[in-house]
């Protein structure tokens, strides 16, 4: 079993306060021969993992044809999303593919939800102490 | 956790003393919870919670995937 990964949690805007640390969550994603370094947002509320749109076209994925369309809620509701699996390297684990709902929305962070990030990984947050460990799913799970 | 150090200090302080301690930590305790969140700032939830139609879709999806991988 792999030892956890530790991060800290980041402030983006530190006029809010305390509330405003966040825990982000340095990966690469990888679209056939395209690579990107981004930073995600570990999203537990979020059912589902979400990538922006421009985020899609700079890997190369082309809107037109991804053509299982998906809906869908709260804020993103109103934008259109299909979907798009990709592979994602996370620190020194294993890479792994993340099924993603590719939303016409952009100014948003990359979520990563419940399906399937958190499938996959196993997360401790340590919030009181602004960090969180990260560890690749129980091969055996 | 508290020292006991610090216990003994503060058990030895004079009525008033103990009473402005009291005061001091109580006003320091609500002075944080007024800096967790800032009157009149926009916080940003994106989540899409309950998105069950889309989160079966997309599982789907990646086990047809994986399928066709192994094939």
């Amino acid at each position: 079993m792999s030892n956890p990964a530790r991060y800290s949690f980041v402030s983006t805007d530190s006029s809010l306060g305390e509330a405003s640390f966040k825990p982000l969550l340095p990966l690469t994603l990888n679209y056939q021969e395209k690579s990107q370094q981004i930073i995600g947002l570990l999203d537990t509320g979020a059912m589902v993992n979400v990538l922006p749109y421009q985020m899609g076209v700079e890997l190369g994925a082309v809107w037109e044809e991804q053509t299982t369309m998906l809906q869908l809620s709260g804020n993103l509701a109103q934008f259109e999303a299909r979907v798009l699996i990709l592979s994602a390297t996370v620190g020194q684990f294993s890479s792994v593919r993340l099924v993603f709902a590719w939303t016409k929305a952009n100014q948003i962070p990359l979520l990563l939800g419940q399906a399937n990030f958190f499938m996959e990984f196993d997360i401790c947050f340590y919030r009181s102490q602004k960090i969180f460990e990260v560890s690749p799913k129980n091969p055996n799970s | 956790m508290v020292s006991t150090e610090l216990v003994e200090q503060l058990l030895r302080l004079n009525r008033l003393d103990k009473l402005e301690v009291i005061q001091l930590l109580v006003a320091e305790l609500a002075n944080e919870e007024a800096n967790l969140l800032k009157s009149g700032a926009s916080y940003d939830v994106w989540s899409p919670y309950d998105a069950v139609d889309a989160a079966n879709i997309m599982l789907e999806a990646l086990n047809a995937e994986n399928s066709l991988n192994h094939e």
